[in-house]
């Protein structure tokens, strides 16, 4: 029943689309009034796609398996709250929260833009709807997320027990919210192309849209991250898989965009770059949503894949893109603009600057995610690009993008001075001592490290200062930077000090090291509603007396029948205990691995403080306006 | 005034153009050394000298093949043709089981030794590597 | 010339990326499995149909033979249509046929077996389902074919003729 209502209003959103679109060009024509009749239309078509997606929520909480979705994605033993997140852990369930996504931004879009003009907010209505469309279509004909199955099955396949986690219950949406938020930039920006609208007032009323994505991608990728450091039991945040490659590259493009737009907003500059900048930002989220999902990429996300999908979104993201080429190269008038004119020593110059770094960072990522595709089908070699080729490329130009970041908010708007800048010089000198100081007594690798790190405590501190001597006048600014710093930081003291053993180990055994000794007390087991637990009791007795206990878990689902390993963490401000076993197939070993990784806790806390210098700024622009 | 301006649009072209061709260098060039190749126990066996470089060898574990100490796995990786023995010391993926695909990064001792430095893990038992497969419908 | 130049350049450029993509969609694609082949017999404790007797799943399946485990149930339709495959089957001499009476009232199933003959050599009750979660079935009817205490086929949904020839010829 759930279902059947559900396709329904499914079907008469895409109606309502078609509606709109006609209601639209009618308006566009005749009058010189916005139809405000067009806001209700979207409301309805918004409520249709929610009372949709509503219907989905409700066959996964009943477990109603006539439905072919949630029979491939749930189980009656699972968990309530598991049975909700289930219905956007699969790819039909997905794309109908990006829908929802879809049509709430473009319905609050045109709430929030009563002072703009006529022509503006049609147009950003009809070029959403492009792309609404173009997803109703892909979900009802390749995903129909309420495809029916007869006989009812009276169990379904299960979910799959590495999404059954609270992190990854709730990181889709969010991580969507920022995703699909640049549709509403992309069909705003195209459509003050065409109405020849890029100016500052366009600019301060984008700003906020851009700021919403941001934060919501920003918040969305630190859930991803955090779930995949205890749950894959790797100990690491970040692995360069093509997944997060795919969501890095819009955000790279947004954060840049952001930046631009204060250009725009200030100087009326940068027009042309900020238009391909939108496109560019909407297009990576689209092209990521085509990797991800065709299976051409190689990644530890697993949808299931059908050929005709691929297609289908390849196919739409190329009409986007020659539909925004269109538009750019046909609409686009350039203002009489100074980008050659700015002075080499001012505010704007940074932010350029920073830009080309952002670039670079951007086409590096991407190089990475795509090459091997690229290889495969010219060459049909099989490669994968690692981690060292990351870093090896990005890491020697975090140094200038660093300097840059903490002189460029110091400086002035169209000329600046280096009067009264010799405390520059000196937070120089004691970042330098500092990061010598610590590299020296750790690390082997003294250069690199040395200079990387003064590079970062340089930013650390001249942020700091500004906390207290610029009177929170630009704290939105200051706050993100200064996180941005500590980020910086805490990965590198993480990478530097982090150590690890691994090691098979029976119960009764223990494991020796110059610093600590590992011993495997014992194993107990447990049933819960759909697993059951092995816990494993470890005790680590460090030279100085200190003891640690650790109980890492091993579960074993019933359907799908998988077993995964649970980390025990122990977190504390300075460093993170972290243990998994793992099972060896027909042995009596369990695998250990046992991690000790300093000031974890900060990289979580820093990429919050980043976002919420996002949210400071967004509530900013609310007060002034 | 009009010259110098030109001028200056020049030397901002050509220097863009400068940095952008030596970014492309510097990517191309890190790939290249990067890069980590896929090869199968057969594709090993037919190769004329052992390179030093970092590759990934894939197939099935062979069925009673994995022994275990307290320091390191042992097993053999099969292509059903062809296959290589593995050393491996490091964290084991739940779904690394006998008999089922696995995707082994590492280096060459020689032709029939291979010390792993990481196993790749899926979080589907039924995944199976692309690469393993063609490996495994070649035979 | 210049205005031209630019937007051809990106066309083609963006085309060639689109045909690097098209084939690369076509060449691989991720492994779509078997349906759980060779994957032990799960461990259960169950009760007999006839007797509510307990047995264990070991002595089910004790010996090295071909076992054929059915799940059916009165009420469900589709179960009627496979009968006389099922029956078919049952008359083979190399396999035994197990049924798995899934959440059913006794006497309905009595009453199915009377009207339709009974194929099984043993039934178990599975009155509250769990035992065919253990098996990770998805619905009524399911079998699953054994050999050796592994499972090495399973069949969702309805025996047909299809099917049926499937399994004599591995049985052989």
């Amino acid at each position: 029943m759930a279902s059947l209502i559900g396709f329904y209003s499914l079907v008469f959103g895409l109606f309502f689309s078609f509606l709109i679109i006609l209601f639209s060009i009618k308006n566009l024509r005749n009058t010189n009034v916005f139809n405000n009749n067009l806001i209700s239309l979207t409301f309805l078509q918004f409520l249709f796609v929610i009372i949709s997606f509503f219907g989905l929520v409700i066959s996964f909480i009943n477990s109603d398996f006539s439905n072919a979705t949630v029979f491939n994605h749930s189980h009656t033993t699972i968990p309530l709250f598991y049975k909700i997140s289930g219905t956007w852990g699969n790819h039909e369930g997905s794309l109908l929260l990006w829908l929802v996504v879809l049509t709430l931004f473009i319905f609050l879009f045109l709430l929030k833009s009563k002072n703009q003009t006529k022509q503006y907010r049609i147009l950003t209505l009809l070029f959403q709807q492009i792309i609404i469309i173009g997803f109703f279509i892909f979900i009802i004909k390749t995903s129909n997320p309420f495809d029916y199955i007869f006989p009812v099955p009276n169990e379904g396949l299960g979910l799959n027990p590495i999404l059954q986690d609270p992190a990854l219950a709730i990181h889709p949406p969010i991580l969507y919210l920022g995703y699909v938020g640049s549709s509403i930039i992309f069909s705003s920006t195209l459509a003050a192309t065409s109405t020849n609208y890029i100016s500052k007032e366009w600019a301060k009323h984008i700003k906020q849209w851009i700021l919403i994505s941001w934060i919501f991608l920003t918040l969305g990728i630190l859930l991803g991250s955090i779930w995949a450091y205890y749950e894959l039991g790797w100990g690491g945040f970040w692995f360069w898989d093509p997944v997060e490659n795919v969501s890095l590259m819009p955000w790279l493009a947004l954060t840049t965009l952001f930046h631009c737009i204060l250009v725009l907003e200030k100087r009326l500059a940068l027009t042309s770059w900020i238009v391909i900048l939108s496109i560019s930002t909407f297009t990576l989220s689209m092209s990521g949503t085509f990797l991800v999902r065709s299976g051409i990429l190689n990644s530890v996300h697993t949808f299931a894949n059908d050929p005709d999908r691929g297609l289908f979104i390849l196919i739409f993201l190329f009409c986007l893109i020659f539909l925004s080429l269109f538009v750019f190269l046909f609409f686009f008038k350039a203002k009489n603009e100074n980008t050659y004119n700015f002075f080499w020593l001012s505010k704007e110059t940074s932010i350029l600057i920073n830009n080309w770094f952002m670039m670079y960072f951007l086409t590096v990522v991407l190089v990475g995610t795509v090459y091997p595709i690229f290889l495969e089908v010219i060459t049909s070699e099989k490669i994968s690009v690692g981690p060292p080729f990351y870093n090896k490329l990005i890491i020697p130009f975090l140094v200038p993008f660093l300097f840059a970041m903490a002189i460029g908010p110091k400086l002035k708007w169209i000329k600046s001075d280096l009067k009264n800048k010799f405390n520059l010089l000196f937070f120089l000198i004691i970042s330098f001592f500092i990061s010598a100081l610590i590299v020296k007594k750790f690390n082997v690798n003294f250069l690199v490290n040395t200079i990387l790190m003064t590079s970062v405590f340089y930013l650390f501190f001249s942020t700091l200062r500004d906390f207290f001597i610029s009177k929170l006048k630009n704290l939105a600014q200051n706050v993100a930077h200064f996180g941005f710093s500590l980020l910086i930081l805490s990965i590198l003291l993480n990478n530097i000090f982090s150590s690890e053993i691994i090691a098979n180990l029976k119960v009764g055994d223990t494991y020796e090291t110059e610093k600590f000794k590992i011993s495997f007390e014992n194993i107990k087991q447990k049933k819960e509603q759909n697993f059951e637990v092995i816990i494993g009791k470890f005790n680590i007795e460090f030279l100085n007396g200190d003891v640690e206990t650790l109980r890492p878990e091993l579960r074993i689902y019933n359907q799908p029948n998988i077993v995964t390993s649970e980390a025990d963490i122990k977190t504390n401000l300075l460093k993170d205990s972290f243990i998994t076993m793992n099972l060896v197939q027909n042995q009596n070993y369990f695998n250990i691995r046992y991690q000790i990784k300093p000031f974890m806790i900060w990289i979580w806390l820093s990429v919050l403080l980043i976002s919420f210098g996002g949210l400071k700024s967004l509530f900013k622009k609310k007060y002034e306006n | 005034m009009y010259g110098k301006k030109v001028k200056l649009r020049f030397f901002f072209v050509l220097l863009i153009l400068f940095i952008l061709i030596l970014s492309v260098f510097l990517i191309l060039k890190s790939l290249e050394e990067n890069v980590v190749y896929f090869q199968s126990p057969t594709e090993i066996k037919t190769l004329s000298e052992i390179d030093k470089k970092k590759i990934r060898v894939g197939g099935m574990v062979k069925t009673n093949s994995v022994s275990v100490n307290e320091k390191e796995v042992k097993f053999i990786i099969t292509d059903l043709k062809n296959e290589i023995n593995v050393t491996y010391s490091g964290a084991i993926p739940n779904l690394f089981s006998e008999g089922k695909g696995v995707v082994a990064e590492g280096y060459l001792k020689d032709k029939n030794f291979f010390l792993a430095t990481k196993i790749l893990a899926k979080h589907d038992e039924n995944y199976m590597p692309p690469e393993v497969k063609a490996a495994l419908e070649e035979k | 010339m210049k205005t031209k130049l630019i937007p051809s350049a990106l066309i083609i450029i963006f085309c060639i990326i689109f045909l690097i993509f098209y084939k690369g969609l076509q060449n691989s694609n991720i492994y779509i499995p078997k349906n759980n082949i060779e994957i032990d017999v799960p461990t259960f404790n169950a009760t007999l149909f006839d007797t509510d007797k307990e047995i264990l799943s070991e002595e089910i399946f004790k010996n090295n033979k071909f076992y054929f485990m059915n799940i059916w149930s009165s009420w469900c339709i589709p179960c009627r249509e496979e009968h006389q495959f099922l029956m078919n089957l049952g008359s083979q001499e190399n396999i035994e046929i197990i049924g798995l009476n899934y959440k059913d009232k006794n006497q309905n199933a009595k009453k199915f077996l009377k009207e339709f003959n009974n194929p099984f050599k043993l039934i178990i009750s599975d009155i509250d389902g769990t035992i065919a979660i253990e098996w990770g079935a998805i619905g009524v009817p399911e079998s699953f074919l054994i050999y050796n205490k592994k499972i090495i086929k399973k069949i969702v949904g309805p025996l047909d003729e299809n099917s049926l020839l499937e399994i004599k010829k591995i049985i052989q």
